[in-house]
């Protein structure tokens, strides 16, 4: 049974167009992360599902109801914000509890709900602070616990971690996952950080320019990209892409960049002298000799030392390329290397046109 | 960019504070101030014996508390009805005309008041014969002076003041409202709920100014719209002193009655900034 649903959904603002008639469903108790660069229109998107914004075309469905018209405190969402949004002048109990108050509930059942709530996300000791006295994530959590003293149909979450430093972005990322996890709402979620998006989502959308560029797991979308877009989007880092052109030989496709020729996966929708893009993850290109490939020269520039791993940025024929390598607790061989092998099944080749893969049949929304 | 208010602070307000010992001589502006002969505290036992002092005390006291009372909330109201104006234009203009009393002379607002209120041309007695209503000599019945008083200062300042409570408003955090839409607030809510506590440490603020400035009625206005008729209810401390001082010549009695207004402004604003850390944790310092 889906959740919520997105059919056309078009917003603009005055003749800007800035989401493009957006198709998405959203099963029950799924976990959804709308992905993408700055100004991809995610949070215009999410702020529609929430009411805040009007939908300029299109249709969203709320467990089979039309809300395009339907104010957003009948909507029964509830949304946590980028800022956390708290009341500074209300204690912890009576942000939580804002929302109930506002509904007019029974003054136990507020009493109650409230304390359930701050029991789950650990906000007991701190009911009686204001905002300004407790720490970011515990802001995060008291945000988080407005919206689910609510129990609503969706919760939506618009980069909700942003403001956090890395190290608790980190734990709170594991606490929302486990919350979701515990209660099984139906959740939205807006980010612009990929390793977020990845490690969260029962499915990821990416967008791009207000378009979805593809939907799908997070391990979907890593190995099987539909484009260029999506490619250089997901992964740390991103999958390397080389400008090349089809040549063909006795011993099956290359792509020849610059004065260097890389073998391809065999495909049938190239002919030679066709520009594409040579598409490799850092985390799939070997040191070390493969069987039947020629290797690549590359020209070492710098190694990132970081820890069990280290990121090594080269260029091949003075495109750049990043190589992630194993250090074994030592670095210092690294910095000898001159060519490299690109795993034949693993490189995916994009039309240089249009942008699009060449060798997956990638699941597109 | 600090020089030119610091040279005016040391012109206008601290160079004359060496004129303030004349509270305590008796002044002769022949042997100047620092050669007039000591008094102690005569003027000031003088003052408190004074019964026109007494009343212009308490007057400025009834003054200021109708000011604080009724104008001081004026420009909140204002600026929280100019923030639910949804009309871009409309709100500019109401502002404008809001606005506008605060840049006219008092003289030129005096004027306009004893016009509005003339028993024969003014408009509010005009409106009042037609409710049939005799004619009513405004300004020179002493019961009317405070409420009209008061009122020309609301008309007057209202609309000027409520510039800080909407940037105020401006600086409360938009998610806070949008927070509170979706978990089902309206508007009036919001207003309560929201805005009001988000800007209570500026309302706070500006109540310490006001407090501090208590004692200092709109000397000007009074000034302009009194006359002896209306001198019980009128006559304030500030008035009391220009009339001893300049008409009367008596610097020094003046002065003790000035310098009397400002210690007592200076402890209701300590007052007022005491209470205000001790329970809202907002003061002045």
């Amino acid at each position: 049974m889906s959740s919520v649903t997105l059919s056309g959904v078009e917003k603009y603002y005055g003749e800007l167009r800035v989401v493009h008639g957006i198709n998405l469903i959203i099963e029950l108790q799924e976990f959804v992360v709308l992905v993408g660069p700055s100004g991809c229109g995610k949070s215009t998107t999410l702020r529609m599902i929430a009411g805040l914004e009007e939908i300029s075309e299109g249709t969203i469905n709320i467990e089979n109801r039309v809300v395009n018209r339907v104010a957003p405190k009948d909507r029964d969402v509830a949304m946590v914000f980028q800022n956390y949004a708290l009341y500074p002048h209300l204690k912890v109990f009576e942000n939580i509890a804002f929302g109930l108050r506002i509904r007019k509930e029974p003054k136990e059942h507020i009493e109650k709900t409230v304390r359930e709530v701050s029991e789950i996300l650990g906000l007991t000791p701190y009911l009686d602070r204001r905002p300004a006295e407790l720490s970011g994530g515990q802001r995060q959590r008291v945000a988080m616990g407005r919206a689910i003293v609510r129990h609503p149909k969706v919760f939506l979450f618009d980069e909700p971690l942003s403001n956090l430093d890395a190290k608790l972005r980190t734990q709170m990322r594991a606490e929302i996952k486990r919350l979701h996890n515990r209660l099984g709402v139906t959740s939205v979620y807006v980010t612009h950080d990929q390793v977020e998006a990845m490690t969260l989502a029962d499915r990821i959308v990416v967008m791009n320019d207000g378009i979805i560029e593809q939907v799908g797991t997070p391990m979907e979308l890593f190995n099987n990209p539909a484009n260029m877009f999506v490619a250089g989007f997901i992964g740390s880092p991103p999958m390397n892409q080389l400008d090349g052109v089809i040549t063909t030989s006795a011993t099956g496709l290359h792509a020849t960049v610059g004065d260097t020729s890389i073998a391809l996966p065999a495909l049938d929708n190239v002919k030679a002298g066709q520009a594409v893009v040579v598409g490799i993850r850092p985390e799939h290109i070997s040191m070390s000799s493969v069987d039947g490939l020629s290797p690549v020269p590359i020209s070492l520039d710098l190694v990132e030392p970081l820890g069990s791993e280290a990121l090594l940025h080269a260029t091949v024929n003075g495109q750049a390329l990043i190589i992630k390598a194993e250090t074994h607790g030592e670095i210092s061989h690294l910095h000898q290397v001159a060519e490299i092998y690109a795993p034949v099944d693993l490189i995916k080749v994009f039309d240089a046109e249009t942008g699009k893969v060449l060798n997956s049949a990638a699941r597109q929304s | 960019m600090l020089m030119p208010a610091i040279v005016w602070f040391i012109i206008f307000l601290y160079k004359p504070m060496y004129g303030l010992q004349i509270a305590f001589k008796d002044y002769s502006i022949f042997r100047g101030v620092a050669d007039s002969p000591w008094t102690g505290f005569e003027h000031f036992e003088t003052l408190f014996s004074n019964d026109q002092f007494i009343r212009a005390f308490w007057n400025t006291i009834k003054i200021s508390a109708l000011n604080l009372l009724f104008g001081f909330p004026a420009p909140i109201i204002l600026a929280l009805m100019f923030n639910e104006v949804i009309n871009a234009t409309y709100k500019k203009t109401a502002q404008t005309i809001v606005y506008l009393p605060h840049f006219i002379s008092s003289v030129i607002i005096a004027g306009i008041v004893i016009t509005a209120f003339s028993p024969s041309v003014g408009i509010v007695n005009t409106v009042l014969g037609w409710l049939g209503i005799d004619p009513i000599y405004f300004l020179t019945k002493p019961e009317w002076f405070r409420p009209i008083f008061v009122g020309t200062g609301i008309w007057q300042e209202a609309g000027f003041g409520s510039i800080v409570f909407l940037a105020a408003i401006a600086g409360v955090n938009p998610s806070l409202y949008e927070s509170a839409v979706v978990d089902g607030a309206s508007r009036w809510q919001m207003m309560w709920r929201i805005t009001i506590p988000s800007i209570l440490p500026t309302i706070i603020i500006m109540l310490i100014i006001r407090i501090g400035n208590v004692m200092e009625v709109s000397f000007e206005l009074i000034i302009l719209l009194y006359q002896p008729a209306t001198y019980e209810t009128a006559d304030v401390v500030n008035t009391f002193v220009y009339r001893q001082g300049l008409q009367s010549g008596r610097y020094d009695f003046a002065a003790a009655a000035g310098l009397f207004n400002a210690v007592v402004a200076f402890v209701l604003v300590m007052v007022a900034n005491t209470l205000s850390r001790r329970y809202s944790r907002t003061s002045l310092w």
